[in-house]
């Protein structure tokens, strides 16, 4: 398969880039990087699946985040939990009963935004595999500073220590809704709202760009 | 007996005890909804629950399984809070494992396990707090256990342990006690009838002094019996008033 | 009749009572279940092995914690911070669909969301932990067992946590600035100062649309994706909602308002435990 590079530029988010089926054993891969933050994810599937994890009228969702160096930790674990949960809630699980879809996401470089990127990465990669689901979800990750302004971009030297609170929501391409959040950091109701309404402009962005890498994709293999 | 006096010249002990009286016990039975028995032992600052789950299939490939009677599955297990130092390792270290060894053959002996071939029945034990008697307190809490999860037993087991300081048997040791360096034995009774499942002892001790010390220790575990039976009749008292104010 | 409609077909049963606005255990939508609290204190109930304890029962839900202090060398990188380490252990004791072995991925994201809760709410000021700079600080174990199982533990865990912490003295330790020796005083000891309360609040989504809070453990089943925020009274601390069901605004508006009205139950709970002495352990596990 020809490998093809796609980015753009947007006002509101950093630079996005992604390489759609780089990975030549997957049934679907894609590395995705926002700014300074790059996830590999391949998946496979729907196959065969564990007994111990069958269900009996669904498809599991498996999901393996490996860190750049070590082994998984607590974190990774919760990483993991958080996009199997949504993709079990994303991809139409009740056309493949009794197998299993798998994910993998490979952490390349973290500068911040880690969960929202690999989110990203995992539904291109959905994509790219042809795996069928509900909708398209895209995550965009906030950040609060100790003035309560909220940015989408992580500036120069960006990490979420800096920041005062950070929120990662998750929203489908249906109608916008939230699927996800996750935080750290304090923050206020108002602030909250503020930062669901700025990402969801930004995952409007994100949408578009997977839209692009697929044109991009399909019209090059015709 | 370096520093502390375990025993009085008035025939106190370091708790205020008589050498033949046990700590205060207060237990009570069906303290959890998941399990299929449960039970919660108090004896005096030692606290220790256990769960019991089963009879059901045989867990953890089928090679377990014995054609003629139940697997008993036991696990002991010590909360890292309940010690003065923290444990590092809530189980699966040396002492844990042994422990969790003695409770399985206790009950392997007690439990009528011809009644259920290839199945298996588990025994959760946790220790909250330690303070001396823990296998005493363990063997009591999953005897209560047993009779909440309605499994047939051929008696309750109840568990004390005796010691000898200055020419005198002590009667359910603290940890204290235990940690002087002394003799202890640990022995596990079916009261009704008489018999040792279970016993253990170490350190030395003249063999003259065995017998006086066994029958201080047979003597705690009738009076455990005592207690638990209470408890199981008030527990059983309770329960039935329940179920007919229900119907009622 | 009823059980046997239960096990059958749980979500005809529970659509049935929720048409109704109410749920099978009597309770509203957004009702808690019946909440008690033993706090440890160094005279008698709850561990007193332990520097501070706390077991609290959610309607069936039970957990028990103990925090547990010792003395270690601090990071380079952070030479006046303590430790703080929360671990949640889901026990073969509590469900039958724990096994024995090394800690579930539950468990593990449930010690990580803890954590998280810990370290984003900064309710311990890590350098009152602090003794000798760079030479020396505690580390605070808090270990949570779980001991029954009928869901929302980590609602259980969070106020567990924080009664624990709430009531946790450590003595005063000392260290000769030349010859590096410790010396400990237990009989003076210092309380551990919280800066907030963190408390959580977990609702289940029924069928999209319905939110429960504070999910048994069959609502949980049955639940189509779970939120959980912690607040501190003023601020939210955590926001969790992996996946599950997409949320409108104002149904995420819903869950953050219950959290704030479940965080002054709970604040008045833990006061109220801490002026009570209950005599044993069992005070929690009796009522039911």
């Amino acid at each position: 398969m020809e490998v093809m590079e796609t980015s753009t530029n947007s006002p509101c988010l950093a630079a996005l880039t992604c390489v759609l089926g780089d990975l030549s054993q997957a049934d679907g891969s894609a590395s995705f990087t926002h700014g300074n933050t790059s996830v590999l994810a391949a998946t496979y599937g729907p196959c065969e699946v564990r007994m111990s994890k069958e269900i009996l009228d669904q498809a599991t969702v498996e999901v393996v985040c490996k860190p750049r160096v070590g082994l998984p930790n607590c974190a990774d674990k919760y990483r993991e939990r958080h996009i199997r949960d949504l993709f079990q809630a994303t991809i139409l699980v009740n056309l493949h009963p009794r197998s299993s879809v798998m994910i993998v996401l490979q952490e390349r470089q973290d500068d911040g935004g880690l969960l929202a990127t690999s989110i990203n990465a995992a539904c291109l990669a959905l994509l790219d595999a042809g795996v069928s689901m509900k909708f398209l979800v895209a995550a965009v990750t906030a950040l609060i500073d100790k003035d309560g302004n909220i940015n989408l971009v992580p500036e120069e030297k960006p990490s979420d220590v800096e920041a005062s609170a950070s929120l990662t929501i998750v929203f489908n391409e249906k109608d916008l809704q939230v699927m996800g959040v996750t935080s750290s950091g304090k923050f206020s109701q108002e602030q909250y709202d503020r930062s669901v309404s700025l990402c969801r402009k930004a995952t409007e962005h994100v949408f578009k760009f997977y839209r692009e890498s697929m044109e991009r994709k399909l019209s090059k293999s015709v | 007996m370096a520093g502390v006096e375990l025993l009085s010249d008035q025939g106190f002990r370091i708790d205020g005890r008589r050498p033949h009286e046990l700590r205060k016990i207060e237990c009570r039975l069906g303290v959890f909804r998941q399990a299929d028995g449960s039970a919660y032992i108090e004896q005096g600052n030692t606290k220790v629950l256990a769960a019991v789950y089963g009879p059901h299939e045989v867990r953890g490939g089928r090679g377990k399984a014995l054609h003629d009677k139940v697997v008993v599955n036991c696990q002991y297990s010590m909360a890292t809070f309940s010690t003065g130092e923290r444990k590092r390792r809530p189980r699966g270290d040396r002492k844990s494992q042994e422990m969790t060894m003695h409770l399985q053959q206790t009950f392997d002996a007690t439990i009528l396990t011809t009644l259920y071939p290839r199945s298996q029945i588990d025994i959760f034990v946790e220790v909250l707090q330690a303070d001396g008697g823990n296998y005493c307190a363990s063997v009591n809490a999953a005897t209560l256990a047993l009779i909440d999860a309605g499994i047939p037993l051929k008696d309750y087991v109840c568990a004390s342990s005796a010691g000898f300081v200055r020419d005198t048997a002590l009667v359910d040791m603290n940890h204290l006690e235990e940690s002087s360096g002394g003799t202890e034995l640990i022995i596990a009774t079916l009261p009704k009838s008489q018999q040792i499942v279970f016993l253990e002892m170490n350190s030395r001790l003249h063999e003259d002094n065995l017998s006086a010390v066994m029958d201080r220790a047979v003597a705690g575990c009738t009076d455990v019996y005592n207690v638990l039976d209470t408890a199981v009749r008030d527990h059983v008292g309770e329960t039935a008033a329940a179920i007919g104010g229900d119907a009622a | 009749m009823a059980d046997e409609v239960r096990t059958a077909q749980p979500k005809e049963f529970y659509r049935k009572y929720l048409e109704q606005g109410v749920r099978p255990d009597n309770r509203e939508l957004g009702e808690f279940r019946p909440t008690v609290l033993d706090i440890g204190s160094k005279n008698g109930s709850c561990i007193s092995t332990a520097e501070g304890s706390a077991l609290i029962r959610l309607g069936n839900t039970i957990v028990i914690c103990g925090i547990k202090g010792e003395l270690a060398e601090p990071k380079t990188e952070t030479p006046t911070e303590g430790y703080l380490v929360p671990n949640v252990e889901l026990s073969a004791v509590c469900s039958p669909q724990f096994r024995p072995g090394p800690p579930s991925e539950q468990a593990q994201v449930l010690s990580q969301f803890v954590a998280n809760v810990l370290k984003n709410s900064q309710c311990v000021e890590l350098e009152d932990l602090c003794i000798a700079p760079g030479k020396m600080v505690w580390v605070l174990y808090a270990d949570l067992i779980c001991l029954d199982y009928d869901g929302n533990v980590a609602d259980a865990c969070v106020l567990a946590l924080t009664a624990a912490l709430s009531n946790t003295s450590l003595p005063v330790v000392r260290v000769d600035e030349e010859t590096g020796k410790t010396e400990t005083d237990f009989k003076e000891e210092k309380k551990i100062q919280l800066t907030c309360t963190p408390i959580s609040a977990t609702s289940a989504i029924f069928e999209d649309n319905v939110l429960l809070v504070d999910p048994t453990r069959q609502e949980e089943e049955l639940s189509t994706g779970l939120v959980t925020v912690v607040t501190d009274g003023k601020n939210i601390c955590s926001l969790e909602k992996p996946g599950g069901s997409p949320l409108k605004d104002q149904q995420m508006r819903l869950c953050i308002e219950r959290a704030f009205q479940r965080h002054t139950e709970a604040c008045n709970l833990i006061t109220q435990s801490q002026g009570s002495t209950l005599s044993t352990l069992t005070s929690p596990l009796v009522d039911r």
